[in-house]
């Protein structure tokens, strides 16, 4: 299989978008997660409370996903 | 409908004569939620308990003993126990039990303490094995001082130089001594030991050989261990016979005893009493004849009002003449769902009990839940095993989170079955599908376009015969589109979520609030929706478009005016949620990504299996089936926690921020609860 090498260097692009957004997302939601997880052993009732407030770093790898679809659809 | 049941307020004043009458009746009704009297109120104190607290207290403490010695634990009785027979016959078994279990008891715990002595003994003893000397030999010198003990290094060499007057025994290992020094040496002779490493282990009083001593200690033990077991057997015995009637009489007399506690938590007078609580609308009548008809006109109840749904008031409608009095308590929340939905009511509790004046989402959840579930495994060979397995769990599991599990599988496992075979056509990530075989008049690319998955690995290739072709969507062939239609999933479960919050805002507080908290975003979403087409045809598919495009400018013009809007109701705050909105929506794209996921490793087990091991024969196929398998049991669960957990977090970080508030009191009537007696038609006794 033949790949031109700019079409490659989009995908690695698109790869990188993704991948390092949600490593940044993961490394931003882990001590949230954490905390949230300590709060509910606590009080059960902050379970609603802790999952909004783990999954807002989420939008960051959200974005990396749009920036990866839309390199993909340029390939 | 949608709503929590309405609920009313009422007042029951009656003769005290008639107190306890009345809370068998409130109880047996399970219709009202006390409210706790506050003893601010003129006039009024708290109650006191009924006379016959005391006297069932104390059974009650007796009981609760015998359960704790005996060690009673929960457990489902084949037969309830009839009322009247704990009655006639508490008091009896308590007298019975208390002789009985006394005597069992000491005697077990006597045994106990003689076998723990015995073992400290024999424990102390168990050094001096190791030397030829008896245990009287140890003691009782007067010119001699005896160090015994523990050594690290043999201190035989060191004694010899240092001491003149001794005699040292060592065990065979050189690890335990016994020295027999002169007093006047005593001191020296303890130097040298302690520069050994030595640690004192004290003779005890005895005499005799020592293994001799503990081949008598471990003779008595033996018997003890003996009579331990038959006490135990006695105790064991008591518990058989009495553990039905002490479950069943420690339950009732609790419900007796929160009876007749009631009072404390009402008002009375000297000669009267005051209940205050909280009654669904529907029950009111119920519970009004119930009193009506049995206590005449020594109690009468007065229905205050039927809460409002309103939260707080506004200024206006306070100068209008609304009293305060609606704002001082919140009516707790009675679920109007009834089964099935209730099934999910579990995960909505999770979050929060729904407030009085809020849609249940429950029902949501009920709904679209399972549908996702189902969108993200989308697979036969998948969906059929979760029906059966959820059904397994609704048939045999007791807890409300495995409850929930197995109605989530098998909800999920009939929509992921209906995917399976309508939409996506494929089992085990293979589609049925049938293989090309150019007929004459026929050319390849006419079967290409009728059936693209030809050369492919399918059901049809592997079994050799032309299944049909199932489904119309490939989940690893069209991501492109199902990336599509999971974003347009996106924009109407949101709207879903914010039409529910336009009417949550506006049954708590009205239209106008409604407009500029919920309305004004609805604008923002369905105006991103036609900008959504736009930006398709302007950036994917590469049409000639400009701003003055129709679908730009309906967007546009939704999406200005819905900023302002929520502008005025939120403040600089609305500006911050925007990419929160988008991000929302690209958000649902999980749908499509995990359905992919599952089919892009089942592509590659299948082809593992089928395609590069099965192919060698022989023992070789017994691997393929096994790496097909394992591959595929891999996949099922990881389909359970990515689909359930992606699926469930969609409705609570997704939808239900956009209407949900929660934090509701749940509807928790007065009501006995008998796991282990029964009335049978009999009004309750005491």
């Amino acid at each position: 299989m033949v790949v031109e090498i700019g079409s490659g260097l989009i995908a690695v692009g698109a790869g990188l978008a993704v991948g390092l957004a949600g490593l940044g997302s993961g490394l931003a939601e882990g001590p949230i997660g954490a905390a949230g997880v300590g709060a509910i052993a606590e009080n059960p009732k902050m379970f609603g409370r802790s999952i909004t407030m783990v999954v807002i770093p989420e939008t960051i790898v959200i974005f990396g996903l749009v920036m990866a679809i839309l390199l993909w659809i340029k390939m | 409908m949608l709503l929590p049941d309405k609920m009313t307020k009422i007042l029951i004043v009656g003769s005290k004569t008639r107190i306890k009458e009345t809370i068998d009746i409130l109880y047996s009704l399970e219709a009202l939620q006390l409210i706790d009297f506050s003893s601010e109120e003129e006039g009024f104190t708290l109650g006191t308990p009924l006379p016959v607290a005391s006297q069932a207290s104390q059974r009650l403490l007796k009981l609760r003993a015998a359960e704790k010695e005996l060690e009673v634990v929960d457990k489902t009785l084949t037969e309830k126990v009839l009322l009247s027979k704990i009655e006639d016959e508490v008091d009896d078994v308590l007298i019975t039990l208390e002789a009985e279990i006394t005597g069992a008891v000491e005697s077990k715990s006597s045994i106990l303490n003689r076998i723990h002595e015995l073992d400290a003994s024999k424990k102390a003893l168990e050094p001096f094995t190791a030397l030829p000397l008896d245990m009287d030999q140890y003691k009782g010198y007067q010119n001699l001082t005896v160090f015994t003990g523990t050594v690290r290094n043999d201190p035989t060499a060191e004694m010899k130089g240092a001491l003149d007057r001794y005699e040292l025994f060592t065990s065979v290992d050189a690890k335990f001594v016994a020295v027999f020094v002169a007093k006047s040496e005593a001191a020296e002779a303890q130097r040298v030991l302690m520069q050994q490493g030595f640690a004192e282990i004290t003779a005890p009083i005895g005499n005799g050989n020592p293994a001799d001593s503990i081949k008598a200690i471990e003779s008595e033990l033996e018997a003890l261990a003996s009579s331990l077991a038959e006490a135990s057997e006695k105790i064991n015995l008591l518990r058989k016979k009495y553990e039905t009637f002490i479950l069943a009489s420690e339950e009732h007399l609790s419900i007796v005893v929160e009876k007749a506690e009631f009072p404390l938590r009402i008002g009375s007078t000297e000669h009267s009493f005051l209940i205050d609580g909280w009654v669904p609308q529907k029950s009111l009548a119920k519970v009004q004849q119930a009193l009506q008809s049995q206590l005449g006109d020594d109690v009468h109840l007065e229905a205050l009002e039927v809460a409002p749904r309103k939260e707080h008031i506004h200024p206006e409608e306070a100068r209008a003449g609304v009293s305060e009095a609606h704002i001082i308590e919140t009516p707790p929340t009675k679920a109007s769902v009834k089964k099935p939905v209730n099934m999910f009511s579990f995960l909505t509790e999770l979050i929060s009990t729904p407030t009085y004046g809020e849609i249940d989402p429950t029902i949501i959840l009920a709904i679209v839940f399972p549908l996702f579930f189902g969108l993200m495994v989308g697979d036969v060979g998948y969906g059929v095993p979760f029906i059966l397995l959820g059904a397994l769990g609704l048939r045999k599991c007791k807890s409300d989170e495995w409850r929930t599990i197995s109605t989530m599988l098998f909800f999920g496992g009939i929509w992921a079955t209906t995917f399976g075979l309508f939409l996506f056509g494929e089992a085990f990530g293979m589609h049925f599908g049938p293989v090309w075989i150019v007929e004459p008049g026929q050319t390849l690319a006419q079967l290409k376009l009728q059936y693209p998955y030809g050369t492919e690995l399918s059901w049809s290739s592997m079994t050799s015969m032309q299944l049909p072709s199932l489904g119309v969507l490939s989940k690893l062939h069209d991501v492109k589109l199902l990336l599509y239609i999971s974003l347009w999933i996106g924009f109407a479960h949101l709207f879903l979520g914010f039409s529910i919050g336009v009417y949550n805002e506006t049954v708590r507080h009205g239209f106008k609030h409604a407009f500029f908290h919920k309305v004004g975003w609805i604008m923002i979403l369905v105006g991103g929706a036609f900008m959504l087409l736009f930006v398709v045809d302007l950036l994917i598919l590469n049409k000639p478009v400009g701003l003055d495009d129709l679908r730009a400018m309906i967007g546009l013009g939704l999406i200005i005016p819905g900023v302002v809007i929520s502008l005025v109701g939120e403040g600089p705050q609305a500006i911050l949620e925007l990419p929160t909105l988008l991000s929302n929506v690209i958000s649902y794209t999980r749908l499509a990504a995990i359905g992919m996921s599952k089919a892009g490793m089942a592509l590659a087990f299948n082809m593992m299996a089928i395609q590069m091991i099965a192919p060698e024969g022989g023992v070789l196929i017994i691997a393929a089936i096994l790496v097909f398998m394992v591959g595929h049991l891999m996949i099922f669960i990881l389909a359970v926690i990515a689909a359930g957990i992606h699926g469930i977090r969609l409705h609570y970080v997704e939808q239900f921020q956009k209407f949900y508030i929660g934090g509701g009191l749940k509807f928790d009537p007065l009501k006995v609860v008998r796991k282990y007696t029964t009335e049978r038609g009999e009004k309750n006794g005491s």
